[in-house]
Formats: structure tokens, C-alpha cells, sequence
């Protein structure tokens, strides 16, 4: 093995006749010296190596427009003329007025009106989706996890409408929600005895809640999601509460729901980070009706629809960037205090709390 | 000997990625660099340099941006590569060719193309809204016009001043779409009414006539009017009177306020929005939705569109306010009788029917524009103006060109009164109700917003609901003066 490794020590300082040999030496001779390196530092090198073309990717298709965004975020930017820097004019733009409005209550204060109002929707939005999400796709995933004949056609049934393009369900749903034709205003007042059913879409008070229901059509990806933690639940535990004498509740909230809680940890980070920058069913809905996008009366006047009017309407690039880096903050936030919080509530299978 | 081959050539991937990825990425339009702009000085197409020839063999290609106003249909796709066809046989140094964009889209791709350094050399036809919107992009034709002579007495007066502003002529004129009313002549003869006048001399036809015949044209499921005890609102299957294929802006210009189509005064820095003649308007418009029940509100709009159909063609909508655009759009194999009639005189005794106006206009930082130029103007040449104004359904902008236009309206459409569409043109608005105001958008946007209350707020307040609009716009004016 010496004389292997002696041999292959010559093989590598011997230099080579011709212009190829030469060049292959003097490249060997500027590497590290990988022979000597360890094993593990050799594969580690070699992992590298292979993930290096998606690093290079994300650097510059990801964190390269990201830095050029943050950048276009301190200008006056209209794409055809260069940017012109204008410091924390945007943000001021942003934030101006805030104190002014809470003093006086009235939101004509704040120097963007919309900038509020497209926060305000947005939250409420999520404040009533991400819960409801989580909860009836959990629902969901916990009826399906019950053997019964036939299961898996409900299974799949379930799953459809969620891998059904965003606008073709926009679409359907905006039909069935028109009060004229759509199917289920005649279903409230014919069937269920809903005297004056709402107008859905074209009502400022109940177009978030359309947009709501719209999106529990869709919550099929989260429930596999959650079937497959069922699944994964050890059996023993039901054994073991079962011997002890707990029933089906108490087995699901001393049991089910604690096991349950990283994959609902999971959905709701994901959930929160996509209802704020939810966008394509609102564009595909409001975007042809009279008022626009937004409308009716800006009730549908989400964050990422204000950021898109912001850089495709008015062609403000920079007050555009600027809205995007307050919602990345936003978001950031508001994940760091999941994370917080989940010590206290997400309970991993073999941690140890307190006592070690 | 192994690990040396394996050393070398992860170098060698390595290295061509690095070059693959240097020399390939196309960043996002946002992440760029912009282009660097051309001077703004409008001498400085007259006096630059001639661009260089080129090579011998070798042709300039123009690229025709389509997708901000009509042209996207499949025949009318047809018809274009037909006439690009057309213009490259007989010219031997520039190529033409469209490139058809799905309006939903054109933003976007046009935005991306200018800020990659890649703009179309032409864009259109679109009218004064394209125009407005993105008004510092567009160059100014009027060293070209007059660096050629060009004649331009053959154009209608309103075509060659709807797009033009003190900074900027936006192009060459080739077509006008004057607006009037369709209407449905078999509810007509169902409701035993007499048909709209066509005598635009006739003062007898104005909004009080239209809405007494717009509430009989209207009916429930069970055909009663509004003007029946019985009627329901909830079950209307046939308005009298629509005109929701157009913005704010667009629906109060019949009213006449001193600004007509432009809410502002003429240095841009004062709001008019709540003039009175628009708070009337407003007002006349809300009723009619909400009272008197001839106008179909946002869900009545929304059960329409659903069909498929637009308002007239789907027999929901009696008299239908729009214009010659709408011709080549919808006035295909009607299943009923219809005409077309003059507007109606406003509260003021006044006519004023929208047009629009459409041209093609030239980038700012577009290559090969002398060649653009010269494609622009053989797209409005008299030989080819009517060719062309045919596939996107406008009236030639050309006077010279009426008879061969009005010959084509007879064979395509010869139920209609062809006299309607010519005189309409003397009533246009002026300032028009696309025009340029400062921060384009986000005035449209925030007057739309008005809009949207219009059609879906029964109880609104009229004139709060105006003074708001007003207090919004004037907002917007004095951020963007104040930044000026």
C-alpha cells in the first residue's frame, strides 16, 4: 500500500512530456494536496462539488434579483429610466402617517391609505383561512384515516381539487358564487330557507369569506400531509391509553393531537407564509369586474395585489420593492414567533422536557 | 491515477458551469440594469446620425407588438401575418412581423422587453389608454413627420389630436371607433315600441327618452317592467340599457362637465371629479341601477359574462352604448334584429359620444426605429389603410378612405345604418376620457374603485361617494407635484 501510495505520489510530482502534461501537472500541483486530506473531508469536498451548479442557480436567480430588489428598494425606478436614489423615501411613504392615524382614527391619515387597507385585508384573510384550513384538512385527514371499504377512492376523491390549476378553479368557484347563476345562492334560499343569501364576490362584507370558502375546496395537499403523520403515529400509544381506559376523545387529544403536532407545526408555517402572499385567485376573480382589481371597494385588496398594481400599473419598481421587503420582514416575524412559540406546544416523539 | 481523472474532471464541470452560468443568465427584467435611454429631445431623431446600412442581403426587422388593444382573435391573427406577408414581398430591406401577445399578459411581456433592451420596434393598435399609461416610453414621431414632409392633411381633425399632447405626437393615426347605441330591434317590436331616432339633429332624444324606453325594455322572468307592481329585481332576464365595457372616466363623459372625460383641470393639479354634471351622472347612473332597475348591477354584469356572450349578443341588454370595435367583435350571427342609433343629448342638452383613437407607436429605446418608421407609415398609407383598419374594425383615420370603408360596411354589416357611425364622429369628447393625467394608473384605479360602489352599493351616498373619489384624486395630484 506504501509503494502503491509512493507510486501514486511519483505518478502526480513526475512531470509529464508535452504541452498536456505539463498543463495536468501544474493543475494537480496548485489543488490542495487531496491525498493527504481525510476520507471525510474528500466526500465532503466531492458533495460540494455536486451541489455547486444549484448554489450557483440560487445565487443567481434567487439571492441576485433579491439584493437587486433590495437595492431597487432605496430608488425611484420606472424600468425605462436608471434608478434614482432616493434613501428611505419609500418606507417613510409606507409608514408616514401612522401616528396621525391612530391619534385621529381615521385611516385618510396614513400617507398610503392602501398600503394599510391591503395589510388589513390581508391579515383578515388569514386570520380566518389559516385556521380553518388547518383545521378541516386535520378533520379531514383524521376521517380518512379510519378503515373502511373503499377508502382510498375517498382518498383520492378528497385530493383532486387540490392539484386543479389555481385558475380553473377561480373560474368554477366564481360562477357558483354569482348570485344570478351560480348554484349555491339557490341552494341557500330554496333549500336551507336563506332569505336574502349574500352577494359573495360583488359584496365588500362577504368576499373574503368567498375567497375562504374557496380555498377549503383546496386543502387536499395539507390533508395528506396530516394522513400520512396519522400513519405514522406508533400504534402502542392507542394500545397502551386503551388499557388504560381512555376513549375515543381522550385517546385523540392525549394521544392523536400531541403526535400530531409537528406536522401541524408544519402546515402552519407553510399555511401562513402562503396566505400572505396569496394572489392568483383574487387577480383571476377581480381583475375583469367592474372596480378591478380589488374590488368591490378594495375589499379583495390583498398585499400582493397592491405590490403587483404598485410594479405593473403605476410602474413604481421601487416603491414595489420596498413592499415586497416589508412583507418578507413581516413574514419573517411572524415565522420566528411560530418558532418561538412551538417550543411550548409541537412535542417531538423521544424529546425530553425539563429533567433530563 | 483514478483520483487525479476524478480531480480533473470535476474541474472541468466545475468550470463550465461557471462559464455556462456567466454567459446564459437572463436575470428577471426587476434585477437588471436599465437600459441605458435614449435623450428625450425630440431633435435628436431628426438630427442623429442616419443608422448605419446594412449589410448587404441582410434586412431590418421591425416587430409589431400586438396585444394592448384588438388584433388577438385567430382570424384577425390570420389576416396580419397576411398583410406582413404583404409588405415583406414587396420591400427588399425590412422585415415585418407580429408578435401577438394575449392582452392579459401584454403588460408584463412589454415591460419585459423594454427593460431587457429587447423593444418591439412598433406597438398596437392600441388607443389613448396605452398611450397614457405608458407615456414617457413612447417616442415622439414629430421630427419624422417633419423630417419627411409628411402630409397629414388627409386625416380626420380628431385623429390626429386625441393622442397628441404639447411633449409628445405619439404616432400616425389609423383608425377611429366612434361610439353609439345597438339595440335589439325584436325586444323593441316585443315591447311595441318605436325605434331610437337616427336624426342626430333630434333633441327630443335624450336621458329622460332613453329611460323611459330602457324601463320598458326591461324584464323579470315573469316579463314584467319595472314600471309593473310585480316586477322582481333578483329575476331580471333583460336589462333596457348597459354601457359597462368602459371605466369611470368612460360612463360619466356623457354628462358634460367642464373637462369632459378628464377629471382635472387643464394644468393637471386641481381634482374636478366631483363636478356637478358628474355627481348628476353618478347619480342618474345609480338610479337607473338601483330604482329604476334598466341598468344591470355588478352581479347582473357578472351573470352576463358568464355566459360567454357579450351583453348585447347574449339578448340580455336592449340598448348597448359602445363602439365600432364592438362591430367586429360581437356583431357576428346575431340571433335577433338589430340597428344602431345616435347617443342621447345629456341633462344640458349636449351630445358627446366617446371615440376612441388608435395608432401604432414606437418605443423610445427601440432599435431599427427608421425602419419602424417607414413600416408605420405604410400601415396608414392609403393603399392599405382600409386593409388594415378591416382587421381591427376601426373607421379609417384617413378621410380619403370613407367610401372604400363605407363599402366594406355595407357588404359586412348591411342591416345597419352606416350614416349613424360617420356622424358620431363630430360629437367626440374632447378632453378625452383616456387621456393622460398624472400617475395614469393609480388615478384610473382609484376612480374604478368609485365605480365598483356604483354597481354594488344600493344605499350609497352619491355625493359623499364623489367628494371622496374627488379627495382621493387630489391626493394623488398634489404627491405627484410635489415630487416633480
Amino acid at each position: 500500500m506504501e509503494e502503491e501510495s509512493n507510486e501514486s505520489r511519483r505518478e502526480m510530482t513526475m512531470p509529464e512530456s508535452g504541452d498536456f502534461g505539463l498543463l495536468k501537472t501544474q493543475i494537480l500541483m496548485s489543488l490542495p494536496s487531496i491525498r493527504r486530506m481525510s476520507l471525510a473531508r474528500r466526500e465532503a469536498l466531492a458533495g460540494y462539488a455536486f451541489v455547486i451548479p444549484w448554489i450557483i442557480g440560487f445565487l443567481i436567480f434567487t439571492i441576485g434579483p433579491m439584493l437587486a430588489s433590495l437595492y431597487f428598494s432605496f430608488t425611484k425606478y420606472n424600468i425605462v429610466d436608471p434608478p434614482q436614489w432616493v434613501g428611505l423615501a419609500n418606507y417613510a411613504k409606507a409608514f408616514s402617517g401612522i401616528w396621525d392615524a391612530i391619534r385621529t382614527g381615521d385611516p385618510r391619515q396614513f400617507r398610503d391609505p392602501l398600503f394599510w387597507k391591503a395589510l388589513q385585508v390581508t391579515i383578515y384573510y388569514a386570520s380566518i383561512a389559516l385556521p380553518l384550513n388547518l383545521a378541516f384538512s386535520f378533520f379531514l385527514a383524521v376521517l380518512l384515516n379510519q378503515k373502511v371499504r373503499g377508502i382510498n377512492i375517498w382518498r383520492t376523491i378528497y385530493f383532486l381539487p387540490s392539484i386543479i390549476a389555481g385558475v380553473a378553479v377561480t373560474i368554477l368557484w366564481v360562477r357558483i358564487l354569482n348570485p344570478r347563476v351560480g348554484v349555491l345562492n339557490p341552494f341557500l334560499k330554496d333549500v336551507l330557507g336563506v332569505q336574502s343569501p349574500p352577494g359573495w364576490l360583488s359584496d365588500p362584507e362577504w368576499a373574503i369569506p368567498a375567497l375562504v370558502m374557496m380555498g377549503l375546496w383546496s386543502v387536499g395537499g395539507s390533508m395528506i400531509i396530516y394522513l400520512a403523520g396519522l400513519q405514522g403515529v406508533p400504534t402502542d400509544l392507542y394500545d397502551a391509553a386503551k388499557v388504560d381506559g381512555a376513549n375515543a376523545w381522550q385517546r385523540f387529544w392525549n394521544v392523536t393531537f400531541p403526535m400530531m403536532t409537528p406536522v401541524l407545526f408544519y402546515n402552519l408555517v407553510l399555511g401562513m407564509i402562503a396566505t400572505f402572499q396569496y394572489f392568483t385567485q383574487v387577480y383571476v376573480a377581480t381583475s375583469n369586474s367592474l372596480g378591478g382589481l380589488g374590488s368591490p371597494q378594495h375589499s379583495t385588496l390583498f398585499y400582493n395585489v397592491y405590490l403587483y398594481q404598485n410594479a405593473f400599473r403605476y410602474f413604481d419598481m421601487g416603491y414595489a420593492s420596498t413592499l415586497a421587503w416589508i412583507l418578507f420582514l413581516i413574514v419573517l416575524i411572524l415565522t420566528a414567533l411560530i418558532f418561538r412559540s412551538s417550543e411550548a406546544w409541537v412535542y417531538y416523539e423521544g424529546q425530553l422536557r425539563g429533567r433530563g | 491515477m483514478k483520483k487525479n481523472l476524478f480531480t480533473i474532471l470535476t474541474t472541468l464541470v466545475l468550470a463550465s458551469v461557471l462559464l455556462s452560468a456567466c454567459g446564459g443568465a437572463t436575470p428577471a427584467p426587476a434585477a437588471t440594469e436599465p437600459a441605458a435611454t435614449e435623450p428625450a429631445a425630440t431633435e435628436a431623431a431628426a438630427t442623429e446620425a442616419p443608422a448605419e446600412p446594412a449589410a448587404e442581403g441582410e434586412k431590418q426587422k421591425v416587430v409589431i407588438f400586438v396585444g394592448f388593444g384588438t388584433g388577438t382573435d385567430p382570424d384577425q391573427v390570420a389576416a396580419q401575418e397576411a398583410l406582413a406577408k404583404k409588405f415583406n414581398d414587396s420591400h427588399e430591406d425590412i422585415e415585418m412581423e407580429f408578435l401577438i401577445v394575449p392582452n392579459e399578459e401584454a403588460t408584463e411581456r412589454f415591460l419585459a422587453m423594454v427593460s431587457g433592451d429587447n423593444a418591439p420596434q412598433l406597438v398596437g393598435p392600441h388607443g389613448t389608454s396605452t398611450i397614457a399609461r405608458f407615456k414617457e416610453y413612447w417616442e415622439d414621431v414629430t421630427p419624422y413627420i417633419e423630417r419627411d414632409a409628411y402630409d397629414m392633411s388627409d386625416f380626420y381633425g380628431p385623429a390626429t389630436t386625441i393622442n397628441k399632447y404639447p411633449d409628445l405626437d405619439a404616432g400616425l393615426p389609423l383608425g377611429l371607433y366612434p361610439s353609439f347605441l345597438f339595440y335589439n330591434k325584436d325586444a323593441f317590436d316585443a315591447a311595441g315600441l318605436d325605434y331610437p331616432t337616427h336624426d342626430y339633429a333630434d333633441t327630443s332624444w335624450n336621458l329622460d327618452a332613453l329611460k323611459e324606453m330602457a324601463i320598458q325594455l326591461t324584464l323579470d322572468a315573469n316579463d314584467n317592467t319595472p314600471a309593473d307592481p310585480d316586477f322582481d329585481p333578483s329575476s331580471i332576464k333583460q336589462w333596457g340599457y348597459g354601457d359597462t365595457w368602459t371605466d369611470m372616466r368612460g360612463q360619466l363623459t356623457m354628462f358634460g362637465a367642464p373637462d369632459v372625460g378628464r377629471p382635472t383641470t387643464d394644468d393637471y393639479k386641481t381634482a374636478t371629479f366631483n363636478a356637478p354634471e358628474r355627481v348628476f351622472g353618478f347619480q342618474w347612473l345609480h338610479d337607473g341601477i338601483w330604482k329604476d332597475h334598466f341598468i344591470p348591477d355588478a352581479n347582473g354584469q357578472a351573470a352576463i359574462d358568464s355566459t360567454g356572450a357579450d351583453p348585447f349578443g347574449s339578448g340580455q341588454v336592449a340598448i348597448w352604448y359602445s363602439h365600432t370595435w364592438f362591430m367586429s367583435e360581437a356583431l357576428n350571427e346575431l340571433p335577433f334584429a338589430y340597428d344602431i342609433a345616435p347617443l342621447f343629448y345629456n341633462q344640458d342638452g349636449e351630445r358627446i359620444a366617446r371615440i376612441h383613437a388608435d395608432l401604432f407607436t414606437m418605443p423610445k429605446n427601440a432599435e431599427n426605429k427608421d425602419a419602424a418608421w417607414e413600416v408605420m407609415k405604410w400601415l396608414v398609407a392609403p393603399e392599405q389603410i382600409v386593409e388594415v383598419c378591416q382587421i381591427y374594425g376601426c373607421l379609417p383615420a384617413r378621410k380619403s378612405s370613407a367610401e372604400a370603408y363605407l363599402n366594406f360596411l355595407k357588404e359586412r354589416y348591411p342591416t345597419i345604418d352606416h350614416a349613424v357611425i360617420f356622424e358620431a364622429i363630430d360629437y367626440l369628447d374632447n378632453p378625452h376620457h383616456e387621456s393622460w393625467v398624472p400617475e395614469w394608473g393609480k388615478v384610473n384605479d382609484t376612480l374604478n374603485n368609485v365605480l365598483s360602489i356604483l354597481y354594488s352599493d344600493p344605499e350609497a351616498d352619491v355625493q359623499a361617494v364623489m367628494d371622496q373619489g374627488n379627495e382621493d384624486l387630489q391626493k394623488i395630484l398634489d404627491e405627484y407635484w410635489a415630487n416633480q
